[in-house]
C-alpha cells in the first residue's frame, strides 16, 4: 500500500493550520460551561439468540454523563464495556431502550429520526479508517454527501469541501483522491474532516485514533485538540488507550459492563483513583521505565475473565473481579456518590457511612 | 501489481550538497520528482479497470469477437448479400466455400450468411435483454432484500431460492411453453430464470457492504435508506454484479436457442440460430458443415462472452 509519510504533509499541527485565526482568547473560556449534552439513566438493551432462546443483552445500563460545552469527556473501558455502543447511542445510530437524552437544554426524541439541527450539530469520527470511507467514493464526494443530504448548495458544498480538507491539513488536490490511494492516518484526516463538514458543536470519536501507529496518533491527537480549540468543538473520545485518553480529555468516564464506575476530572482520576476497577485499569498501564517492571497487580490475579453482559452479576458488576468485595456487593447496586468536587464513584467503599448512618 | 505507487513529496531541506552545482543539481532532482510526485493524479476506478482489462490479452480478444458480432447484428441489413427470408430453391442445401454463398444455403436455398447476420439481431437480443432486465430486477431485490433484515428480506431471499432450486432449462421451458412461442416470451421466461442467481449476489453483495462504517456515516447525515442504497451501496455492489451478469449473456443465448430449437422460441421463418440449427438438423448427412454453422456461432459468442467476463472479473477484483 501506498504510504505518504505524514511528516511530508502540508500545514501539520506543528506548523498550525493555515486558515486558523489568531489565538486569541476564545469566549468559551470565560463563559461558565455548562453541559452541552446529558445523558440520564440510559440504556440499551440487545435481544440475541442463542440456541434457539431470546436472551438480552444489555450493553449500556443506566448511564448518566455530562458533556460538557468545549471540553473533551473521555470514556474508557475493556473491550466489550459498551463503548461503542454508547457512541452510537449518544449520535443516534442506535436508538435508546430507555432513559433521557438532552442536547443543548432540548430533549432528543428517544427514537425515530431525529431533528434535522440534532443530526447537524453531532457527528461521529469512526474508528476504522478503511471502511468509514465508501471505496467508491472520492475523498471530496464522502466530505459533500453529509452536505448535499442536508440540502447546501453545491457552490456551499464545493466551498466546505475545500475548507475542511485544508483544516484536517491535507493539501486541496486530495479532494480527488480515493481512499485506496491514501495511507491510513490521510483516511482518518479525511474522517474527521467529514465529521467536521456540517460544521458540528459535538463530535464523537470512536476510537477514532485506535487504528493508527503512534507517531500518527500524535499528529491526529494535535490536529483534533487545534480544531478543538478553533473551533470550540465539543468531544465525546472513546479509547481503551489510556494514555490516550489522559492526554486529551479534560472529564473521563470509566465504564464497566455497560455501567458508570467512576466519573471525574481526567487529572483528578489519574491522581487519586477510588473505584477498585479504575485503579486496576490505571495500574496496567506499561511504565515507561525501563527499570520499574509492571508489577504484578493483586486486583487482577484469580479472575481476569470479564462476565457476560447478558447475564451480568448481581448487584456491583464488578464484584466477581474485585479484591474488596463485600456481602452488600452482591445485594445491592452502589448508587454514584460524589467524594470530592466532580469526582463520582460507584461503589461500596464509599457509601458504607451513609449506609450507617441511614 | 496493480497498486498505484504514490511517492512522497520531498521536503524543502532536501537537496543539501557540499559545493553550488551540486546544490543546484539536488535542487533540480527535487523540482523534478515533486512534479512527477503531483502529476499523479487521481484515477477513478473505471480507468483503473479499464487499463487492467487492455493488459489481458484473451479478453481483448473476446471483446473484440464480442464487438464485431454485435456490429454485423447491427448493421446487418447493410452488409447482407440476400434476403434472409427468400430462398432460390435451385440453389438449395449448397456446401460452404460455393461462390455467391460462401456458408452455403439452407434447405429452403435461403443464404446462411444472411440468415446468420440477421439471426444475431435475434439470438444476441435474447441473450442481452433478459441478461440486463435481469440484472436490474434482481439487484433490486437483491439490495432490498440484503438492507432491509428480518421478514422482508427473508420473505424475498426464500422466494428467490424458490424458484432458484429448479433447473435453469427447466424453468425457462416451463415459462416458455406456459407464455407460448414468440422471442418476447423466451425473453420474459429467460428474465425470471436469471432474476434469482442475480438477486442473491446482489444480496450478499449488499450485506457485506451494509455493515461498514460509512452505511452508518451515511445514515448519521439523515440520508433517507433509498438515498444510502443509491448512493453508497449501489456503486459498492455494482462490480460484482456487472461481472456476475456478462458471465450470463453466453447461457442466455443458449436458453434462447435451446427454446427456438424446441419451437418454443421465435416463428418462422424469421432466422433465429438455435431455430436455424433445428430445421437443418434432417440435412446433418447432406451438407454436415453447413449445419453446424449456427451452433458454431452461439458457441463463438458464448465463448467470448464468458472469456470477456472472466477478463472483467480479473481487471475489477485487483482493487485496493
Amino acid at each position: 500500500m501506498t504510504e505518504i509519510p505524514e511528516n511530508t504533509m502540508i500545514n501539520t499541527t506543528e506548523a498550525g493550520l493555515a486558515v486558523a485565526p489568531p489565538p486569541v482568547e476564545q469566549p468559551s473560556a470565560t463563559l461558565p460551561e455548562r453541559p452541552l449534552m446529558e445523558l440520564l439513566n440510559v440504556s440499551k438493551t440487545f435481544t440475541v439468540r442463542s440456541g434457539g432462546k431470546r436472551l438480552t443483552l444489555s450493553a449500556v445500563d443506566g448511564v448518566s454523563l455530562r458533556v460538557r460545552e468545549g471540553k473533551t469527556l473521555g470514556i474508557v473501558g475493556e473491550s466489550g464495556c459498551g463503548k461503542s455502543t454508547l457512541a452510537r447511542v449518544i449520535t443516534g445510530l442506535h436508538s435508546a431502550t430507555s432513559g433521557e437524552m438532552i442536547f443543548d437544554r432540548a430533549q432528543i426524541p428517544a427514537s425515530g429520526k431525529r431533528p434535522k439541527e440534532v443530526i447537524q450539530q453531532m457527528q461521529m469520527v469512526f474508528q476504522d479508517p478503511s471502511s468509514a470511507l465508501n471505496p467508491r467514493a472520492t475523498v471530496g464526494e464522502s466530505i459533500a454527501f453529509p452536505l448535499r443530504v442536508q440540502g447546501m448548495s453545491r457552490k456551499d458544498v464545493d466551498a466546505r469541501v475545500t475548507k475542511v480538507i485544508s483544516d484536517v491539513g491535507l493539501p486541496a488536490s486530495y479532494s480527488g483522491s480515493y481512499p485506496h490511494q491514501l495511507s491510513g492516518g490521510q483516511r482518518q484526516r479525511v474522517n474527521i474532516a467529514r465529521a467536521l463538514a456540517l460544521q458540528p458543536r459535538m463530535v464523537v470519536l470512536d476510537e477514532a485514533v485506535s487504528a493508527l501507529d503512534k507517531s500518527i496518533q500524535a499528529q491526529v491527537l494535535n490536529l483534533l485538540t487545534d480544531l478543538q480549540r478553533d473551533y470550540n468543538l465539543t468531544y465525546v473520545f472513546i479509547s481503551h488507550d489510556l494514555n490516550v485518553v489522559e492526554y486529551i480529555s479534560d472529564e473521563v468516564v470509566v465504564l464497566y459492563l455497560g455501567q458508570v464506575v467512576e466519573h471525574a476530572p481526567a487529572k483528578e482520576l489519574w491522581e487519586n483513583p477510588q473505584h477498585p476497577y479504575t485503579k486496576l485499569l490505571l495500574s496496567s498501564i506499561p511504565s515507561m521505565d525501563p527499570d520499574d517492571s509492571t508489577r504484578d497487580q493483586p486486583l487482577d490475579k484469580d479472575s481476569s475473565e470479564i462476565p457476560s453482559a447478558i447475564n451480568p452479576p448481581s448487584g456491583c458488576r464488578f464484584r466477581t473481579r474485585c479484591p474488596m468485595a463485600m456481602d452488600i456487593c452482591a445485594q445491592q447496586a452502589p448508587p454514584p456518590i460524589e467524594t470530592s468536587d466532580g469526582h463520582l464513584v460507584a461503589c461500596h467503599l464509599y457509601t458504607e457511612g451513609s449506609q450507617a448512618a441511614a | 501489481m496493480t497498486e498505484t505507487f504514490v511517492p512522497p513529496l520531498l521536503p524543502k531541506s532536501f537537496g543539501g550538497g557540499v559545493d553550488p552545482v551540486s546544490r543546484a543539481a539536488a535542487e533540480r532532482r527535487k523540482e523534478e520528482w515533486n512534479a512527477a510526485v503531483e502529476s499523479v493524479k487521481a484515477q477513478s476506478f473505471w480507468i483503473e479497470t479499464g487499463k487492467r482489462f487492455l493488459r489481458n490479452r484473451t479478453g481483448v480478444v473476446a471483446a473484440a469477437i464480442v464487438v464485431a458480432l454485435a456490429l454485423s447484428a447491427i448493421f446487418a441489413p447493410l452488409i447482407s448479400p440476400y434476403d434472409p427470408l427468400i430462398g432460390q430453391p435451385v440453389d438449395r442445401l449448397k456446401d460452404i466455400g460455393t461462390p455467391g454463398h460462401i456458408l452455403g444455403t439452407d434447405e429452403q436455398g435461403r443464404d446462411m450468411l444472411s440468415r446468420i447476420l440477421f439471426g444475431g439481431r435475434l439470438s444476441l437480443l435474447a441473450g442481452f435483454v433478459p441478461t440486463v432486465a435481469a440484472a436490474v430486477i434482481g439487484t433490486l431485490i437483491g439490495v432490498i432484500a440484503g438492507m432491509v433484515r428480518g421478514v422482508v428480506g427473508t420473505v424475498l431471499m426464500r422466494f428467490m431460492d424458490m424458484l432458484y432450486a429448479f433447473p435453469a432449462i427447466l424453468l425457462a421451458i416451463a415459462v416458455g411453453s406456459a407464455l407460448g412461442p414468440g422471442l418476447t416470451n423466451t425473453i420474459i421466461a429467460v428474465t425470471i430464470v436469471y432474476i434469482p442467481p442475480v438477486a442473491r449476489v446482489a444480496q450478499s453483495s449488499t450485506r457485506r457492504v451494509v455493515v461498514q462504517e460509512f452505511i452508518e456515516a451515511a445514515r448519521l447525515s439523515g440520508a433517507s435508506r433509498a438515498r444510502i442504497a443509491w448512493s453508497q451501496i449501489l456503486p459498492n455492489v455494482l462490480n460484482d454484479i456487472i461481472v456476475y451478469a456478462s458471465g450470463l449473456v453466453g447461457v442466455a443465448m443458449i436458453i434462447a436457442a435451446s427454446l427456438s430449437f424446441l419451437g418454443l422460441g421465435s416463428a418462422p421463418p424469421a432466422p433465429e440460430w438455435g431455430y436455424m440449427l433445428n430445421s437443418l438438423r434432417g440435412e446433418l448427412f447432406t451438407t454436415p458443415l453447413v449445419t453446424i454453422v449456427p451452433g458454431f456461432f452461439i458457441f463463438l459468442t458464448s465463448v467470448a462472452f464468458n472469456l470477456a467476463s472472466d477478463a472483467l472479473r480479473e481487471a475489477m477484483d485487483s482493487r485496493l
